[in-house]
């Protein structure tokens, strides 16, 4: 089982002078001290325009700051999205590689298609187009980090022949991943053989049977290169706590106000009815209040790890006998904890949970 | 999170008057059922929705306009203008306006379910390559749609929010949720275009439709069931939701 964090860098309101900043900054903290403790990820999210819920328009900035003050923890673009009119594919493909660099080998590729009118809106998008040229770019990147120089004749783009540089340290290109919010999307990852970055709460059941077909259908994938990157993640919320109520009450404030934020975007399907986008996303597990009152969190939602040491490591026990191979946390909302806070709860799930998975590397 | 800063006292002053709940679902058939997004410009988020909603980022208003054949009071259309929020969790569409053209259609709806609906000319008319909605109040055009290019659509493509409207209720002034049960026969998606909007009309300069997002046709029936819920205008979803009964 391995670890990672995973940032969205959301920033409250007000938005004063500093506070951006200092998001940004403990964030940085937080990768340095995981690196210490031998978490295995850092992913930063790429979002757009998305007030206090995400900043994090420029992951492959934050992802060069991460790479720069850590050793060994590997970085995510926790993911590109593959739309033309936010990334040429060409850009993604050179930052990536450049990156790959920079971290020594580090990079992990996460690539998504975006989910909020927001963002498709802002950049002129059209929401029926988005799976095809995702489906395009997954397809091409590898081609466009190999040695040859490429020529290419797509329907999101096209190019003469061309040497894309540079070239990524990692061979032949860096693992590439898919996120997965709506249920569905782990098979598109499946069969491109894709790595499953699963970026929606899903409870134990619906994850195992995720995970199941992800796994079948895999086997007979077509690969988009010649490597296949079979690995699942999920994401959670950890906050870790010696005392299971100190670690609740935090915790499930942290969690209900990412969910709070997470409904307060504008899915595409809300504005823009349309078969691309089937479902609306919603990131944050249901439960763990009343009526969904950040404030009022009784319990956590089924396999989230807030708690103390012994109940987030039977949460992870699970996780683990269902086939997830990788747990990335969200350790702060809008900054509901303070810093100290955060930065206890990762040394404490390092000191206590971590070494029951072998999670360091 | 950013909350409505209208005032309630205003608010209030245009709210209809809800005597009783209603206790029987409302049924309407042979429905044309238009919905066109827009969306509106920044400085319109806060002033158009009470403090117990939330704003949309970016803010939309949202036209839904229903020509019924089949009603308990007969042939009508209403016409709402919604703006895209959120009570609590829950994605929502607040009715800042209504228009109605039959009286008995009218004053139910708002007796029953709170929308405040005022006597308008509506004409809402399908055609091959597209859609067209009029609305005039007074003799004066206020509203104006044009939806072309229609691109056929699964029925179940097309998302209609819940309803909140604003009433005196017997519990207060009151934030009514609705949640009529649209089933459609076949859709379509179009292009809009705001041919016409008379921001003052509709009681708002904080109106700002300026930017088209997608328009959309369906045939089916609606269903308006018995209000269950109300929430409080003046504080969030989570502090300030009641039963109606």
């Amino acid at each position: 089982m391995r670890f990672g964090l995973f940032f969205e860098m959301s920033v409250p309101r007000p938005f004063d002078a500093g506070v951006e900043s200092a998001v940004f900054l403990n964030a940085l903290e937080q990768a340095r001290l995981a690196d210490e403790l031998g978490f295995d990820w850092v992913w930063a999210v790429e979002h757009h325009f998305l007030e206090e819920y995400s900043h994090c328009s420029a992951p492959e900035v934050v992802l060069a700051a991460v790479a720069a003050q850590t050793r060994r923890i590997r970085v995510g673009h926790g993911a590109v999205v593959c739309v033309p009119e936010m990334n040429h594919p060409i850009r993604v493909a050179e930052r990536a590689a450049t990156l790959d660099i920079l971290s020594q080998g580090r990079l992990e590729l996460g690539t998504a298609r975006s989910s909020t009118w927001t963002e498709l809106g802002g950049f002129g998008a059209n929401p029926d187009d988005t799976k095809k040229t995702w489906d395009e770019f997954v397809r091409v990147l590898a081609q466009l980090w190999g040695d040859a120089p490429v020529r290419y004749d797509g329907r999101c783009f096209s190019m003469p022949e061309r040497n894309v540089l540079p070239k990524p340290v990692q061979k032949p290109h860096p693992p590439l991943w898919v996120t997965v919010t709506s249920p569905g999307t782990e098979l598109d990852a499946a069969e491109r053989g894709l790595g499953c970055l699963g970026v929606a709460s899903a409870g134990y059941a619906e994850q195992e049977r995720r995970t199941r077909e992800y796994h079948r259908r895999i086997q007979q994938c077509d690969p988009v290169s010649s490597v296949v990157n079979d690995r699942v993640t999920t994401l959670n919320f950890l906050y870790c706590h010696e005392d299971r109520a100190v670690a609740a009450e935090r915790g499930l404030r942290m969690l209900g106000l990412f969910g709070l934020a997470n409904a307060h975007l504008l899915w595409t399907r809300e504005a823009y009815p349309t078969r691309a986008y089937q479902s609306l996303g919603n990131l944050a597990p249901s439960g763990g209040g009343d009526a969904g009152d950040p404030g009022s969190g009784r319990a956590a939602p089924e396999g989230i790890c807030i708690g103390d040491p012994q109940q987030i490591a039977r949460a992870i026990e699970r996780w683990q006998s269902i086939g997830v191979d990788g747990i990335n946390f969200l350790v702060n909302a809008v900054e509901t904890l303070p810093q100290s806070q955060v930065l206890e709860s990762l040394r404490l799930f390092a000191r206590e949970v971590m070494p029951k998975f072998q999670g360091g590397s | 999170m950013l909350v409505g800063t209208a005032d309630l006292d205003r608010l209030g002053a245009r709210a209809p008057r809800l005597p009783a709940f209603p206790a029987e679902p409302l049924a309407l058939g042979g429905v044309e059922v238009l919905q066109a997004c827009f969306e509106m410009r920044a400085a319109s988020r806060e002033p158009l929705l009470p403090p117990g909603l939330h704003p949309t980022n970016p803010a939309t208003c949202i036209v839904l306009a229903w020509r019924c054949a089949e009603s308990v009071w007969g042939p009508f259309s209403l016409v709402q203008l919604r703006i895209g929020c959120r009570s609590g969790v829950r994605t929502r569409g607040f009715v800042w306006a209504a228009a109605c053209d039959l009286p008995a259609a009218a004053h139910q709806l708002a007796a029953h379910w709170g929308f405040p609906a005022r006597p308008a000319q509506i004409a809402l008319s399908r055609r091959y390559d597209g859609c067209t909605l009029r609305v005039e109040i007074d003799e004066r055009a206020v509203l104006g749609i044009d939806a072309q290019d229609p691109d056929p659509l699964a029925p179940d493509d097309v998302q209609y929010t819940g309803t909140l409207t604003l009433a005196h209720t017997p519990r207060g002034l009151r934030l009514v949720q609705i949640e009529p049960r649209t089933t459609l026969e076949r859709a379509e998606r179009l292009r809009p275009r705001l041919a016409e909007f008379d921001a003052e009309a509709w009681g708002s300069a904080a109106l700002t439709p300026y930017h088209p997002v997608s328009a959309s046709v369906g045939v089916g029936r609606v269903e308006i069931p018995p209000v269950r819920f109300v929430c409080r205008p003046d504080v969030l979803a989570f502090q300030g939701t009641e039963p109606a009964r």
